[in-house]
């Protein structure tokens, strides 16, 4: 079944621009290429979605190497702010950048009820 | 105990991950994903990070050997891999010429990055429509045969036939110290 790249868009752009110190979103593939993206000018979405899926890989195969079982998510932060990713489902994989004044509970509840959005087109 | 780290790259398909799978001693830690790109033709899962597997070398020497994914989307990785190297080999697929630009970009990628001891292994030379080595030596821009690094065969479904490549990159990395 195809998935609704537009709809899935659509949500994105929505996130970013509705949700403060969101600065930029994307849904990917977990072999890293780009399902539907919003992201800041400068950035490319090739790019990040390659990263995005290495990162998560990596990520997982530690938390299973270190008995730290599913992994929820991977959080980097840096001084410029937050990178958060989220598996969505089997085949997507979720990037929310925000910047660093983004309060980080407020964001992860914003992010996981957009991953119930992406979810449903998803699926 | 001295660490010697190798890198396993080359175009998708080329046989990088079952090259390091067929030695490593322990369970390689492989970070292959289903693919949804133009890799399907070729197989259904690709690297998205990299695969590692450790092989001891002597009572001396522990070897790192790290896998690249084959697309360019990924070459942060390629990147990241090559600067921490000792060694590297590129792998080359001898039947599926369409690549061998592929190949010859990735060479270009670590040649600017790095000048490490490196060896081309042909794989897939038991397949039909493969090339020769001086062919595809050419092909990769070597026209100068005495420029052109030491090319081998290699069969990644093979240990003995990878653990030949592995013993063949450190010695001609080892020679490099000695010049
Ligand atoms: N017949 C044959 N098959 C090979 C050879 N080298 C690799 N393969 C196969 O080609 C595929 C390569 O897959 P993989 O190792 O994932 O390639 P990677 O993308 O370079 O990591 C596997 O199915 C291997 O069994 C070879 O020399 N001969
Ligand atoms: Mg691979």
């Amino acid at each position: 079944m195809a998935i609704s790249t537009e709809k899935l868009s659509g949500i994105l752009q929505n996130f970013v621009t509705s949700t403060n110190d969101v600065q930029g979103a994307a849904v990917v593939t977990p072999d890293g290429l780009p399902l539907a993206t919003s992201l800041p000018g400068a950035m490319d979405e090739e790019r990040v979605s390659a990263m995005s899926a290495a990162m998560l890989s990596l990520g997982e195969r530690i938390g299973n190497e270190l008995a730290r079982g599913t992994i929820d998510r991977i959080y980097v932060e840096g001084n410029q702010g937050y990178g958060v990713l989220t598996s969505c489902g089997e085949d997507a994989v979720f990037l929310v950048l925000a910047n660093q004044s983004a309060k980080q509970g407020l964001l992860m509840l914003e992010i996981k009820r957009a991953l119930t959005e992406l979810k449903l087109v998803l699926m | 105990m001295e660490i010697m780290r190798l890198v396993v790259t080359g175009p998708v398909g080329a046989g990088k991950s079952t090259f390091i799978r067929s030695v490593s001693e322990i369970e390689v830690v492989d970070t292959d994903r289903r693919a949804t790109d133009e890799t399907l033709m070729l197989k259904k899962r690709t690297t998205v990070a990299f695969d590692f597997g450790r092989l001891q070398f002597g009572p001396e020497m522990a070897l790192h050997l790290y896998g690249t994914p084959g697309q360019s989307r990924f070459d942060f990785m390629w990147d990241i891999l090559i600067r921490k190297a000792h060694a590297y080999i590129l792998l080359v697929a001898a039947h599926r010429p369409h690549e061998f630009r592929s190949a010859r970009r990735i060479l270009g990628f670590m040649k600017q990055r790095s000048q490490i001891p490196m060896i081309i292994g042909l794989t897939h030379t038991d397949c039909p429509g493969a090339w020769d080595a001086e062919n595809i030596a050419i092909a990769l821009g070597y026209l100068d045969a005495n420029r052109c690094p030491p090319i081998i065969t290699v069969n990644p479904n093979q240990s003995a036939s990878v653990a030949e490549a592995v013993i063949a990159l450190v010695q001609h990395s080892m020679q490099g110290c000695l010049v």
